[in-house]
């Protein structure tokens, strides 16, 4: 019943994220880079969670990173007549639903460590977290370059590394904020009756 | 590994391959679902934030109050008798242009709209605006164009996608939003497009396919040109800040007209009058 609650606690998390990221201004002094909370909650959860709970917060993360910054490109237009247009193609610049294969193959790699997790290992939800933010903003960039490879080559620069890096150093910080929120209420919650852990 | 998780995992994989699959269209039709379940906490977090912002700036005495009321009506009247001005010339102008047989231009009808977020990506232009298609607001798929989003400043950029209630703007400071465009006083005609990852303080703009030895000045106003059917003719884009020649064309770099960091108020270009 306890994973239950926290699952949903995780999945209402993870939907309030994305509601609170557009607030949130990007760091001036990290060139711009962004703040995620979302992987601070998957990762978090993939990493205390059973498999079948993890799998449903990848699925939630997936959909939702993937649909609320859908990005539509429009190729062109054709007139029908003098004055009814018509937009011939438009595509998705990102194949939307490939973060939900991102999500359960890092969702799985936190699975792999959960037993050290559960054990008292409280740095690796942050290094997890880091990992999969800066891997998911590395891969749409790396997708994004190969879409609008162009006379110029592949686009490189500092500021790139900055918003690929910085918001995982976020992402790691705050998920260890998390694990200590979570370890006091823990300790709140149990007190005198500790229950052995089942790995 | 047991077995009723490879059997999970496997529909996870299924469903996000399904999304893989899924055309432009439905693709689009899941965002506005989602962008239609966010919408309640974008609006109540807009609410919040203008709301916080308001701290402390909204402390106006009546006197100040008067006074600005005062001069807001003054301007008022003056903008309504140029426009008034304006409209005659346009009538005056579309009469000569019928007469050329050039297609008569039209003033344009606007829906106004408000920002509920910005930026929310790290590789994307776009922000949020408070109306949807209910409201009239077209993203291309109702069997129209794209609508053009403008500010009093200039050019904003044009609907990606319209939900009920919401709508995704892509920024001309996009990559990906090309504007057809001509340099005031010139016969210098480009695409404007953003810069993929725009380093630091003002965004800039590329306009490109210029002729080599174009003599741009900077300071000089960049209009839409109206070609390719999405953005109408005239309107401001930005002026020129440098020019330099590359092997085949010459590039411009623009300054936008509209500082997209603090625009608020927008109107959207339902059509022509």
């Amino acid at each position: 019943m306890k994973l239950v609650w926290i699952t949903l606690a995780l999945v209402v998390a993870i939907f309030l994220s994305f509601a609170i990221e557009p607030f949130i201004s990007p760091i001036a002094s990290a060139e711009g880079a962004r703040v995620y909370l979302m992987p601070v909650f998957f990762c978090f959860g993939a990493c205390v969670l059973p498999f079948p709970c993890m799998l449903i917060l990848a699925l939630e993360a997936g959909i939702l990173s993937d649909f609320s910054i859908l990005h539509i490109v429009h190729h062109a237009t054709e007139a029908i007549d003098s004055d009814t247009l018509q937009t011939i193609s438009s595509s998705v610049e990102i194949p939307s639903g490939w973060s939900i294969l991102f999500y359960l193959a890092f969702g799985s790699i936190c699975q792999g460590v959960r037993p050290l997790v559960l054990r008292g290992h409280w740095w690796l939800p942050a290094l997890l977290s880091a990992l999969t933010t800066m891997t998911h903003l590395a891969i749409q960039f790396v997708i994004i370059t190969m879409h609008r490879f162009t006379q110029d080559g592949l686009f490189w620069s500092e500021t790139v590394a900055w918003r690929i890096v910085a918001p995982g150093l976020i992402a790691s910080l705050l998920t260890l904020v998390l694990v200590v929120i979570a370890t006091i209420a823990e300790n709140l919650f149990t007190v005198g009756r500790r229950p052995e852990r089942d790995f | 590994m047991r077995k009723v998780n490879i059997i999970l995992a496997s529909v996870v994989v299924l469903f996000g391959i399904a999304f893989m699959l899924l055309g432009t269209n439905t693709a689009q039709k899941v965002q506005r679902s989602i962008m239609g379940m966010m919408s309640p906490f974008l609006r109540t977090g807009s609410a919040v934030q203008q709301g916080l912002g308001a701290v402390g700036k909204g402390l106006k005495s009546l006197d100040e109050l008067e006074e600005d009321n005062k001069r807001l009506t003054k301007e008022n009247m003056e903008l309504r008798a140029a426009n008034e001005m304006l409209r005659n010339t346009q009538d005056e102008n579309n009469r000569l242009r019928e007469a050329l047989d050039y297609r008569t231009r039209s003033l344009f009808r606007l829906i106004p709209t408000e920002v509920l977020t910005r930026d929310a990506s790290t590789w994307w232009n776009s922000v949020v605006i408070n109306r949807g298609f209910e409201d009239g607001v077209d993203d291309g798929t109702q069997g129209g164009v794209p609508m053009t989003v403008i500010s009093d400043q200039g050019l904003v950029g044009k609907i990606m996608t319209a939900s009920k209630n919401d709508s995704a703007v892509m920024l001309i400071t996009d990559e990906t939003c090309k504007v057809g465009a001509y340099v005031e006083g010139t016969r210098e005609k480009g695409i404007v497009s953003g810069i993929r990852v725009q380093e630091g303080g003002k965004p800039e703009l590329h306009m490109s396919f210029l002729s080599k030895h174009a003599d741009l000045k900077p300071g000089q106003k960049v209009y839409t040109e109206g070609v390719g059917a999405v953005f109408p003719a005239g309107l401001l884009i930005g002026t020129v800040k440098s020019f330099k020649s590359r092997e085949l064309d010459g590039e411009a770099i623009i300054e936008p007209a509209v500082d997209f960091s603090t625009m608020s108020d927008l109107f959207v270009i339902s059509g022509a009058k």
